[in-house]
């Protein structure tokens, strides 16, 4: 009997997490809050390969890279290139602590073409230019590939 | 009537500088509070920035990076110095060049190379003066820095400093410590020693071992070491830009009290040149009229 009432408290548990599950994202730059807002889902690039992040993921801190954040709320997604940074999530409290967050159709492929030209030619002859050219090309291409999913 | 006149134009010409000066303390004004507002704004990172370092120094790590390390000797020095672009704001760019000077001459005891880097056209102009060599100027800083600039001169030092080109960075500016303080200050960012004073407070509550760590402490360390050294530089630019607008608040205010007391004063000796004037003119008509009765 108590098994059983036990079960109903996780069945209703997470009923109730499912009805209200909604993650709040706040992304965070040096200049402002860009975003404080309700959303379902986020995926997020991070260094090692892109997370996903729905309600009621397990607490984790996460060094963001240079890419496409997609925010889905029901059908639409919302699209933001982050620049580099962190994210923690706690509860279902996603926060994204970046240099710059703008959305996808913002950023411009141009510039952005020139930028990965201009980190390919830089030197890198020891381990640390090796390091900060790689950084310069990893930029580019995140912006790179964040218009690209504009378009 | 030449007395008179010649205060009359006087009084007019105060008056037109009373309106300049009242109306610069007005933007000044405006312009502190579009400050304050961005300085409010980075503050929210830095604590968030500070948590996440919390969190981390709770997993029980060994803080190693390059940029937290001394060089083993000590070659080349950068001292970046942070004025503003407009006079009229009182003693701010005095009291920053009063400070830069001396931590310059402090500077080239100690190190053989000394570069100066200087943001702002008064400090340029001081500093050439002085006939101090400038490898650097910028001039793009204006009322409002972004962040995007800031990051740009930092990421520049930082590799430098990685690469073992530059062994020390000194920052001078003008430290915001409440509307009615500020103080010019000389910093040492880099070498950064530890990660702010944070380590000591660990008593946080929430226990940073309950997170997960992706791809793994050490990369997280590795971004956030550059980032909180950027933040701290974002951070001297937007202190000293509120700083250079409180200055000129207060500066713009005294003029314009000043220019309301020699007006009163002008105004009142107008009117007096104005009636002896009348009393003479009357004196003469008496004087005439007398004369001709007789």
């Amino acid at each position: 009997m108590s098994l059983m009432l036990c079960h109903r408290a996780v069945d209703h548990l997470q009923n109730g997490t499912r009805i209200m599950a909604s993650l709040r994202c706040i992304v965070v730059t040096p200049e402002k809050t860009v975003l404080d807002a309700k959303t379902d889902f986020i995926a997020l690039p991070l260094y090692d390969g892109e997370v996903g992040i729905a309600p009621g993921r397990a607490p984790l801190i996460g060094r963001l890279a240079y890419g496409q954040m997609r925010l889905r709320s029901g059908d639409t997604v919302d699209r933001y290139y982050v620049d580099g940074g962190f994210i923690q999530v706690t509860g279902n409290v996603v926060t994204v602590l970046t240099n710059r967050a703008v959305p996808v159709a913002e950023v411009d492929p141009i510039a952005a073409r020139q930028q990965l030209a201009n980190a390919l030619k830089l030197p890198a002859s020891t381990p640390e230019l090796e390091g900060i050219r790689d950084r310069a090309v990893a930029q580019a291409r995140g912006q790179l590939s964040a218009a690209r999913a504009a378009s | 009537m030449a007395k008179a006149r010649a205060l009359e134009k006087r009084r007019g010409s105060i008056r037109n500088i009373r309106k300049i000066t009242r109306t610069m303390e007005l933007i000044a004004n405006a312009q502190f509070k579009r400050a304050m507002d961005r300085v409010t704004a980075a503050s929210a990172y830095t604590q968030r920035i500070t948590e996440l370092v919390d969190d981390l120094a709770h997993s029980g790590l060994d803080v190693s990076h390059p940029l937290l390390e001394q060089h083993p000797e000590t070659d080349r020095a950068v001292m970046l110095v942070l004025t503003s672009n407009r006079g009229m704001c009182g003693g701010d760019n005095g009291n920053i060049f009063r400070v830069a000077f001396g931590q310059y001459e402090h500077i080239v005891a100690e190190v053989p190379n000394v570069e100066v880097e200087v943001s702002g056209k008064r400090g340029i102009s001081a500093l050439a003066y002085r006939k101090i060599e400038l490898q650097k100027t910028y001039t793009h800083f204006e009322n409002q820095p972004s962040y995007k600039d800031v990051e740009a001169v930092a990421n520049g030092l930082m590799d430098r400093y990685v690469t073992g080109e530059i062994d020390r960075l000194d920052v001078v500016y003008m430290k915001y410590l409440s509307s009615s303080k500020q103080q010019a200050v000389a910093e040492t960012l880099l070498p950064m020693g530890t990660l702010g004073e944070d380590q000591s407070e660990l008593d946080r509550g929430v226990d940073g071992s309950g997170y997960e760590f992706q791809p793994s402490v050490e990369s997280i360390l590795e971004e956030v070491v550059p980032t909180s050294l950027r933040v701290q530089l974002f951070k001297c630019f937007l202190d000293s830009a509120v700083s250079e607008h409180i200055s000129r608040m207060v500066a713009m205010k005294g003029a314009t009290e000043n220019a309301d007391e020699i007006i009163r004063q002008l105004s009142m000796a107008y009117n007096r040149a104005r009636q002896s004037q009348i009393t003479n003119d009357i004196m003469e008509v008496i004087g005439g009229a007398e004369a001709l009765k007789s």
